[in-house]
């Protein structure tokens, strides 16, 4: 669908670009086409998205100047579908950064705008807006807007069931989504029906031992543990952190690897796998922020298990660089150890720590 | 504990219920029909159900193991291709009641891993591998009892029964398989797990005497493959293990036969050979064994193995020059044939008999011809005359090659 001549505009009343109500009297200076209700819908819009698409949407909500032969309407439009199809992956990626920073009010314009793009390109009943709603579903949730997050789920679970060919890619999200959710609002029993739904068209799409598929064992042994069953849950951990692609891995290996004995001994490169990439880090610390909520709020603990996750998130601070952070898991995964009745883990925590203290002199 | 309203009534009450989940709460709880999850299940195949049921219930070594087990039978299928047996049949996962078996006993394994309880885990699995019990479904029971095997290992409060079990049972799919040093193997486990112990199968036989059984059977197998290879004295080695457990195991047919394989191979090795080479320990063993043949055969009244067995000690002291032990065989080698009614192998056996009385009357003759002495040359006389037997000879002779 090619842009449409701004009628609004044409009309003066206009809509907040964050909320869609009218009439919206501030504009943005930059673009001069984006309009707010106040300051505080586009300070939000701006800190979101907006600064990074504001250029970008002049030559998009502009009208296109009559062109007067065949091939320089084609090309204007291929033109225009480029622009848009950049702006929908611009958006939906922010908002996913967001998303996985914990930052989920910060998501929800940015989602907004993605979805936004994509019914605009593709159409209001296409597979292609799937995945918008399902970020939008899960930046809902985060913020605690459970009804809207269920409302953007049922457009999902909608589109998926009238659509003939829905591949599974698509298919095992939707039920990650919709299980996540369930989990959110406490509906834990929901929550495994859809989680077992995620694992299955996973497995069946990509493998049993494909990463898709460990992501959905992930969040099913988050559950569980919740329901207090933590030996399918330690299982489920123990299935995922066998495989190599997943950030639970990566952690295993942290841990076993102890960089902090050859730093201390002077060594720069200490494990050159430790050392990875700093995305495979940030995964890693997010996943393991998780494991860490969900063993903190379980009815029954294991002290040893919680202990390894500080343990390992100290490292991954302290690697990152955040030492307050660093020395905060460290001084709690420390305080754990000293429960236990094994001394080697107390010693190799120690260790660490002092590394950590020594690196703010 | 459901009412069901007129659908009006409904309808009207649905726009108080503000949020969705309270309208889906209602629904369920006041209209007769299925359920979200229902009306998917009722679109799912059978076995996204059962897989969706294990894994929502945290069974997910029994959803791997499963799902691993479809993708197994339908790439067989495709290697067998079209035209093939097993492209006619249906698909495992298009076997309502062979899903529900797995599902039942996979869980239960599962579930008895968590807890520890490996007899439990073990106990479910043996099921399943009886479950299969189609021929075409081979690959399936033997992957169970090699399940089994491995959970036997880890079960410790039955003082290895299961574990002799699994030895058992992965001895026979080894022997099936051809694999018969490996059955062998575990045949042995078999019997060292059960020695001395009392535990009985359903016919009632004890667990050692069927190991005994296994065994005879094996390294009868494992012998005739050496005699093919003319390993011969390994050969024998083993038939003499084969004996050993042949009557431990009790049964006088399976000692009969053992016996009667020992011999035959000593036979065969003799034949190889030339006769003068056997050293005089084997010929006594041979002799020995086929004593206790003889006996065996007797006892069972297996006629024609008597037979066979008196030929056979027969030939071997009518080579050793014991003429009088070789008639002794020869005439009951004789009897027992008449028992049979087998005349060809009555005029065989009194055949035998002639000769070695020939070689008798043979050592007689040479000894009078090389005496060369008067009265000697007077019997030799006397013989040629009248040729008379040579039982009623009233010379004494003795016999220095006896």
């Amino acid at each position: 669908a090619a842009a449409r001549p701004s009628v609004a505009a044409l009309e003066g009343s206009r809509r907040c670009e964050l909320c869609g109500a009218a009439p919206a009297r501030v504009r943005c200076g930059g673009c001069r086409l984006t309009y707010y209700c106040d300051v505080d819908h586009q300070k939000a819009d701006w800190i979101s998205i907006h600064q990074q698409i504001c250029q970008l949407l002049i030559p998009i909500r502009t009208p296109l100047p009559f062109l007067l032969s065949e091939k320089e309407r084609k090309h204007g439009a291929e033109q225009l579908l480029k622009r848009q199809k950049y702006l929908i992956d611009l958006a939906y990626g922010t908002a996913r950064e967001f998303v996985l920073e914990g930052k989920h009010k910060e998501a929800l314009p940015a989602a907004l705008h993605a979805l936004r793009f994509s019914t605009e390109v593709y159409g209001s009943d296409s597979l292609q807006l799937v995945p918008a709603y399902l970020l939008l579903a899960e930046a809902s949730t985060g913020v605690g807007h459970f009804l809207e997050a269920s409302r953007y789920l049922s457009q999902a679970e909608w589109i998926v069931l009238t659509a003939p060919d829905c591949s599974a890619a698509v298919e095992y999200q939707l039920h990650r989504g919709l299980g996540l959710f369930c989990a959110a609002k406490g509906n834990l029993e929901q929550a495994l029906y859809h989680l077992a739904n995620d694992i299955y068209v996973a497995s069946s799409a990509f493998g049993l031992k494909s990463l898709e598929a460990s992501g959905g064992y992930f969040h099913m042994a988050n559950v569980f543990f919740r329901q207090n069953k933590t030996d399918i849950a330690n299982s489920l951990y123990a299935e995922v952190g066998r495989n190599k692609g997943h950030p639970l891995y990566f952690c295993q290996r942290v841990l076993k690897s102890r960089p902090e004995m050859s730093l201390l001994s002077g060594e720069e490169e200490a494990d050159g796998f430790v050392l990875a990439a700093e995305a495979q880090r940030a995964e890693a610390t997010r996943v393991l922020s998780t494991v860490l909520d969900v063993r903190e709020r379980a009815p029954k603990q294991q002290p040893g298990e919680t202990a390894g996750v500080l343990h390992a998130l100290a490292m991954l601070y302290y690697l990152a660089r955040d030492l307050p952070k660093a020395r905060e898991a460290g001084r709690r995964a420390l305080h754990l150890a000293k429960q236990l009745p094994q001394r080697e883990s107390l010693e190799t925590v120690g260790h660490l720590l002092t590394l950590i203290n020594s690196c703010t002199e | 504990a459901f009412v069901f309203l007129p659908l009006t009534v409904i309808v009207l009450k649905i726009h108080l219920i503000k949020d969705k989940d309270g309208i889906d709460d209602y629904l369920a709880k006041n209209i007769k029909g299925l359920s979200k999850q229902e009306a998917a299940a009722n679109r799912n195949s059978y076995k996204k159900n059962i897989c969706i049921d294990m894994l929502r219930q945290g069974y997910h070594k029994s959803f791997s193991e499963l799902f691993t087990l479809i993708q197994k039978w339908n790439a067989l299928r495709e290697a067998a291709g079209p035209g093939s047996a097993i492209w006619q049949r249906e698909s495992l996962e298009e076997q309502p009641d062979k899903l529900d078996q797995l599902y039942h006993f996979l869980t239960g394994a599962e579930a008895a891993q968590r807890a520890g309880h490996y007899e439990e885990m073990y106990d479910n699995q043996l099921n399943l591998a009886y479950c299969f019990n189609d021929p075409e479904d081979k690959w399936l029971s033997n992957y169970f009892y090699e399940q089994c095997f491995n959970t036997a290992q880890l079960v410790k409060i039955d003082g290895g029964k299961r574990e002799a079990q699994a030895h058992a049972n992965m001895g026979l799919i080894c022997e099936e398989q051809g694999h018969v040093m490996k059955a062998a193997e575990h045949f042995e486990a078999f019997y060292q797990l059960t020695e001395g112990l009392t535990w009985k199968d359903e016919t009632g036989h004890t667990y050692n005497s069927l190991a005994c059984e296994h065994l005879w059977r094996i390294y009868t197998l494992l012998a005739d493959k050496m005699l093919e290879n003319k390993e011969h004295q390994q050969a024998i080695k083993t038939l003499i293990k084969a004996l050993k457990m042949a009557k431990e195991g009790g049964d006088m047919k399976m000692e009969g036969e053992a016996a009667y394989c020992l011999s035959l191979a000593y036979n065969f090795a003799g034949e190889q050979q030339t006769a003068l080479s056997v050293s005089l320990g084997k010929v006594a063993e041979t002799t020995e064994y086929l004593g206790e043949f003889m006996k065996a055969a007797e006892n069972a009244h297996l006629s024609q193995s008597l037979v066979d067995a008196c030929v056979l000690l027969g030939n071997i002291y009518n080579e050793r020059g014991k003429y009088n032990e070789a008639f002794e065989y020869f005439s009951r080698a004789s009897e027992a044939a008449k028992t049979l009614n087998n005349l060809p192998l009555v005029e065989e056996t009194k055949t035998y008999y002639g000769i070695a009385k020939a070689h008798k009357l043979m050592v007689a003759f040479n000894s009078r011809i090389e005496a060369e002495d008067p009265v000697s040359l007077k019997y030799l006389l006397a013989w040629k005359e009248n040729r008379s037997d040579m039982c009623t000879d009233p010379l004494t002779v003795d016999n220095i090659y006896q």
